[in-house]
């Protein structure tokens, strides 16, 4: 993800999501990298524009299911059959039908915490400090506007860059620096 | 909007025109903020008081409860179970409509849902709270209620896994863990909303920290979209197994009137049949004080009635079955249960409520006229909500207090603690529903703006093919 030094950004808003797409695989196709797209709601075709790889949200969950599935079917059988057996009108200690109820919600209960913390994990959130916030413009990102960042080295003038992005319909451009991600 | 809906016959998974189309992206924002930026009026007010007074009988319910024990309810042989499990299968069932519109309209492709998903959602996780206090009180120490979970105990004893209460335990903890995370998955994008359009630094802080930091990269909408749907979709098998699950408490005891293979579908259905009677109660003030008709249109009434209809029918062949069942195995225990003790006995005026609430009402829902009038559907929505309580209470009640043997039969009155705590639970979700509606935006904006768009696409691309 980073390609270059990440401490200085071109912060480009465009008009439309559909512009906003449009544009990203454009400088895409420039030879850019480490760019990312920040609207409200997600774009279509926005992972594609950017070149994404595949999630790996679905493989967290499938471990986390499994996990579950696991540990449910360890504990129950060692718990109930070994470590203290209940008789129960001489029924059979080790009564897998009676483990399903539990099996299946420790399944889905340890693959939810996957998803939700490989979400978290992948998005490297809770980040409450972004260098894109030091801009105030780019707060309408999460409300009503479509932006692009495009990464560039420190030092390098960004002029370029903003040049091309103005020509690929860009309403404002400004840059941001900040820490090191 | 209306004409073009009703010349063309659409296929049902098109988008359609959900949202009143003379907004764009700043004004839903705006719209749908509104309610969140605003005083609260006085209404709002007045409500919080009426719903905190209710949650103060609960503090009064509970705390006698404690000092005194459980014999101050009305509990007794053999009526061992009562207000304390109708209520909490009551409350569970309401909370199931929540992950419903959510997850299964979300896997379905439902458009309609987004406007009234976190609404929905909001109200599962406060009905599930509300069902979680019962078997809590109910096991009379509370305070030992951690003896249900397996953990290294000192007295060297586990959980009985093959009881249906230990599995109850794990199916309503889980339920209310993924329900959460659901809900809060969902609220991101829409907490970083309101941070950016915070108006004092106090504001902005409190939103941003429970924002995470989101920003919107389009890198990060790549993990989310497929997180929501893996949520939604592990949610909708979740509904099915907790209900499922609740039904088994009854299910697998030998019991006249309990012991039923149908009871888990039935019980379903019956969750459903609730819980969107109360989103209808819930929904039709709430849109009219938080100005959001444009967003929550009639259509998505009318859909919920034909949920509400259909769910209906399936409860109503629910006890066509239990009937027709008792009758075929010629149980005279069972026999007796359905067609003398129900029917005629003690409880009958209850049975009679419940037959008029849940197999007659939701048969008006037939008539387009009935599912389009506000007040016609509002009066329905809490007639099912109180015929489906009287259901758990005649499932409950009527099998216990009259079964195998007449001299141990007994008659079950509830007590005024029963009532403030039961009428109390209805406090505590009024409480936490207004404070959600004033604290968090209604509606999932960042979903209705991606609807808006899908709609304006498939607006444009029927333009251009005719």
């Amino acid at each position: 993800m980073e390609a270059t030094v990440l401490d200085s950004w071109v912060l480009a808003e465009f008009e439309t999501p559909d512009v906003l797409v449009d544009a990203t695989r454009q400088m895409r196709e420039k030879g850019f990298q480490g760019m990312d797209t920040y609207s409200p709601y997600p774009l279509h075709g926005g992972s594609e524009a950017l070149g994404l790889p595949p999630s790996k949200v679905p493989f967290i969950a499938l471990c986390g299911g499994l996990t579950g599935l696991t540990t449910a079917l360890a504990m129950q059988t060692w718990m109930n059959t070994y470590d203290y057996p209940i008789n129960v009108g001489g029924r059979p200690l080790l009564s897998l039908p009676a483990w399903v109820p539990i099996t299946f919600e420790l399944s889905v209960l340890f693959a939810a915490f996957g998803i939700f913390f490989g979400l978290l994990g992948l998005s490297k959130l809770p980040q409450p400090y972004h260098p894109v916030f030091e801009s105030e413009a780019f707060r309408t990102a999460s409300t009503h506007g479509y932006w692009l960042s495009v990464p560039h080295a420190t030092g390098q003038d960004a002029s370029a860059v903003i040049d091309q992005l103005k020509a690929l319909g860009a309403t404002q451009v400004t840059v941001v620096t900040g820490e090191k991600e | 909007m209306a004409q073009t809906a009703a010349t063309a016959p659409l296929d049902p998974l098109e988008p359609r025109d959900l949202v009143a189309p003379h907004h764009d992206d700043k004004s839903l924002n705006e719209t749908l903020l509104d309610h969140v930026w605003r005083k609260p009026g006085k209404g709002w007010f007045m409500l919080f008081g009426l719903t905190l007074s209710a949650l103060g009988l609960l503090v009064i319910g509970v705390t006698y409860t404690l000092a005194r024990g459980i014999g101050v309810w009305g509990n007794n042989q053999p009526v061992g179970w009562a207000f304390d499990i109708i209520n909490f299968v009551w409350w569970v069932g309401i909370g199931h409509a929540g992950t419903l519109i959510s997850a299964i309209l979300l896997l379905f492709q439902q458009k309609w849902r987004t406007s009234i998903n976190r609404f929905a959602e909001a109200m599962t996780l406060f009905a599930v709270m509300c069902a979680g206090l019962f078997p809590l009180l109910h096991t009379g120490r509370p305070w030992f209620a951690f003896w249900l979970f397996p953990y290294p105990s000192t007295l060297g004893a586990w959980p009985q896994f093959r009881s249906p209460l230990v599995w109850d335990v794990f199916a309503i903890s889980t339920y209310l863990t993924v329900s959460a995370l659901f809900w809060f998955v969902g609220l991101i994008p829409d907490l970083a909303a309101l941070r950016d359009s915070s108006k004092t630094k106090l504001q902005r802080t409190i939103y941003g920290l429970f924002a995470l930091g989101w920003r919107g990269s389009g890198r990060h909408w790549h993990n989310y979209k497929i997180a929501y749907l893996l949520l939604a979709g592990l949610s909708t098998p979740l509904v099915v197994s907790v209900h499922t699950i609740v039904s088994f408490d009854f299910a697998v005891s030998l019991l006249p009137g309990w012991h039923a293979t149908i009871f888990p579908p039935y019980f379903v259905a019956g969750a459903v049949f609730s819980g969107f009677a109360m989103v209808i109660t819930l929904i039709v003030p709430a849109r009219k004080y938080l100005g959001l008709r444009d967003v929550i249109t009639d259509r998505h009434l009318e859909n919920m009635n034909k949920v509400i209809l259909a769910t209906g029918l399936i409860v109503s062949y629910g006890y066509m079955m239990e009937h027709f069942v008792a009758w075929y195995s010629q149980n005279q225990y069972e026999m007796w249960t359905f067609y003398v003790n129900r029917a005629t006995g003690p409880y009958a005026g209850v049975y009679w409520l419940m037959i008029a609430c849940n197999v007659i009402t939701p048969n008006i829902f037939w008539f387009k006229k009935c599912r389009t009038s506000i007040p016609i559907m509002w009066v329905a929505s809490i007639a099912v909500n109180i015929g489906m309580w009287c259901e758990r209470f005649i499932i409950i009640v009527t099998s216990l207090s009259q079964d195998f043997l007449p001299s141990s039969w007994g008659i079950y009155t509830p007590t005024w603690v029963d009532w403030s705590i039961y009428i109390g639970t209805l406090g505590l979700f009024g409480t936490l529903f207004l404070l959600f509606l004033k604290f968090v935006p209604a509606v999932a904006i960042s979903e209705v703006k991606e609807l808006q768009l899908e709609l304006k696409h498939a607006r444009h691309n029927s333009h251009g093919a005719h």
